[in-house]
């Protein structure tokens, strides 16, 4: 089917939604990019705030390098698993679903609590660790923590995506590629990782721009030194009241994913990754 | 007694806490407090039966949310009534006009210094050394906040609550050797120097539940406390107890947003409240947060009379000066996360 056709056939069932996003989404984004050189006074104080401080700029330089490193470490996980689902028994399939699923239908706060007790000093690693004769091993309220806790949190976000790409691909051409005298590994690095890269890129993206978000994991499995612009964003806006610096950390926040997003476009065709045009 | 605790966290924790409401009573009060079952116990102590004899249907929300209130205040649409607050904001907000002025509120029954402009206290509780009786014994434990600080002598990971107001400056100023009476205006390059030289012991707490669960497995075997979290604790069989010297005394206060439609009854309850001998006692059998009425002691239980800051008063190190904070708690805060950043 000719997909401009029916898009303009069709168009006009997208303005509900138009219509829902400009009252819950651009109004209070055009009110909060307002309070941030309104509050408490008008000009670029609040963006001057952020830059002056080392502090601020050094949150902002950690999430994104958090966001990073959960992305990495969520792929190299999500990848084989998303693979290993496409060898399984239908039974066994099931298993790896449930096993996915069940953790992303559990509670945040639950799961993020569960890993404290897990990781701390006194928790059953360590103690497991401790009963085998070896130093305890700080793994709670530094990265080591975040990281554990974010990469469980996001996995599904990258299995599921990687899945659902390599379902669609025909393994009838590993044989091929096969009979024509590739060894199997050259001829899965060739032939069939290629064809997951809109998955890949799709659960990238889907892991790196939540993770920029995260505020409860970090707030409660990191350090001092672990702070996320999340956590920093409700403490200006809950503790201190800065209700000005709170809207330009967010907006900085939005700027700096947009240009990201944008320079990602450069490199992937998102519009195919997000199921857009062929 | 959770205070700007992670907001989320409560907000799911908390069960259902809504008030059996009927839509037909034109009387009702909101009650706005941390949430919890702190909260429970509170309303079914002192609002429920207030509320009760007058017809009133007491509502209510948790917990405290100081975004949320400035912007019900800012939006005109207020629907919190009694809300439980830190003092500070409790001043910030009367001085910025968000809060109620309180007056027609008879403050005679509670101590001078705990009330304001436009907060009346809710109860008292103290700062204490809230320590692990399994690695330091009742009598081989930091009884002064220099033996808090004294990680040769008492080595081991150290616990403070994760924000300025939370007493650690002024521990930090009573283990340098600054007189009681001379805490205030805090030196803050004195005290952020003696925090230096703990800094790697030191663990931070978000909530009163990390608290009581960092003391009692021992992995934080040294915490500056909330004495109600420790008691609470013990109660259940932890090995937990509080060391009372040195304690730093806070509290919380009650404001009304401005623009609350029930104001007045707000004041009245609150009046009400200050005189409720038998409510504030129950609540505090309860929690081990000390009434703001003296009278009500008398009804306390001794196992719980004990374990209140009126029964260690010539103990205390100081009270809180929350006029100080309420001025200085944006620089202050600017200057912790740079300092844990470091």
């Amino acid at each position: 089917m000719d997909g401009r056709v029916a898009g303009r056939r069709w168009g006009g069932l997208v303005l509900p939604l138009v219509a829902f996003l400009l009252v819950v989404f651009v109004y209070p984004l055009a009110g909060m990019l307002a309070r941030s050189v309104t509050d408490p006074e008008p000009g670029l104080g609040n963006y001057a705030a952020f830059f002056d401080s080392p502090v601020y700029s050094g949150v902002l330089v950690n999430t994104f390098l958090t966001a990073g490193l959960v992305t990495l470490v969520t792929l190299l996980l999500g990848f084989p698993y998303a693979y290993l689902m496409t060898l399984a028994t239908p039974f066994w399939r099931g298993v790896l679903m449930a096993a996915v699923l069940v953790p992303f239908w559990t509670s945040l706060l639950v799961r993020t609590f569960a890993w404290v007790l897990v990781l701390r000093d006194t928790g059953v690693v360590n103690d497991v660790i401790a009963a085998l004769g070896g130093a305890p091993v700080p793994l709670l309220r530094n990265l080591t923590g975040v990281l554990i806790g974010m990469v469980q949190v996001m996995l599904p976000f990258a299995v599921l995506p990687i899945y659902a790409t390599m379902r669609t691909i025909d393994r009838r051409l590993l044989q091929a590629a096969e009979g024509l005298g590739a060894r199997p590994a050259f001829a899965f690095w060739r032939v069939y990782a290629p064809l997951t890269l809109p998955g890949v890129a799709a659960a990238t993206l889907l892991v790196f721009v939540s993770s920029l978000g995260f505020y409860v994991t970090p707030a409660l499995l990191g350090g001092p030194k672990n702070v996320m612009i999340g956590e920093l964003i409700v403490q200006q806006l809950s503790g201190v009241l800065r209700w000005g610096f709170a809207s330009a950390l967010a907006v900085i926040l939005l700027v700096v994913t947009g240009v990201l997003l944008l320079l990602a476009a450069r490199v992937v065709d998102l519009r195919r990754m997000l199921g857009g045009g062929r | 007694m959770p205070r700007r605790v992670l907001l989320a966290l409560t907000a799911l924790t908390l069960t259902a806490c809504g008030s059996t409401a009927g839509g037909g009573a034109d009387k009702q009060l909101t009650v706005v407090m941390w949430g919890g079952d702190d909260q429970k116990k509170a309303v079914a102590a002192y609002v429920e039966p207030w509320a009760k004899g007058k017809g009133v249907t007491v509502k209510q929300d948790s917990p405290t949310d100081y975004a949320k209130f400035r912007a019900q205040v800012e939006s005109k649409k207020v629907s919190w009534g009694v809300v439980e607050v830190e003092p500070n904001f409790a001043v910030t907000a009367c001085k910025n006009g968000w809060a109620v002025k309180l007056g027609k509120v008879d403050t005679s029954a509670v101590k001078k210094e705990l009330v304001g402009e436009c907060g009346i206290p809710v109860l008292e509780y103290a700062f204490t050394i809230g320590y692990n009786t399994k690695t330091f014994s009742a009598g081989n434990h930091p009884t002064s906040w220099a033996e808090f600080f004294d990680t040769a002598k008492f080595p081991g990971k150290r616990g403070f609550w994760k924000y300025a107001t939370g007493a650690m400056f002024e521990a930090a100023l009573l283990a340098d050797g600054v007189p009681k009476d001379k805490l205030y205006p805090l030196d803050l390059d004195r005290a952020f120097k003696k925090l230096d030289t703990i800094k790697k012991d030191i663990v931070f707490y978000e909530t009163g539940e990390q608290q009581q669960q960092l003391v009692s497995s021992g992995e934080v075997p040294l915490i500056q406390a909330w004495n109600g979290r420790i008691f609470a604790a013990a109660k259940d069989g932890q090995p937990v107890a509080n060391e009372w010297n040195e304690h730093l005394l806070s509290y919380d206060q009650l404001v009304i947003p401005a623009g609350y439609k029930g104001a007045a009854l707000a004041e009245e309850w609150m009046n009400a409240f200050l005189a409720d001998a038998k409510g504030q006692a129950d609540y505090a059998n309860q929690s081990a947060y000390a009434p703001v009425n003296p009278k009500a002691l008398e009804f306390v239980t001794p196992e719980v009379r004990k374990e209140l800051p009126t029964e260690h008063e010539d103990q205390r190190a100081a009270i809180i000066d929350y006029t100080y904070w309420a001025e200085h708690y944006d620089k202050v805060t600017e200057r912790m996360n740079a300092w844990m950043a470091e």
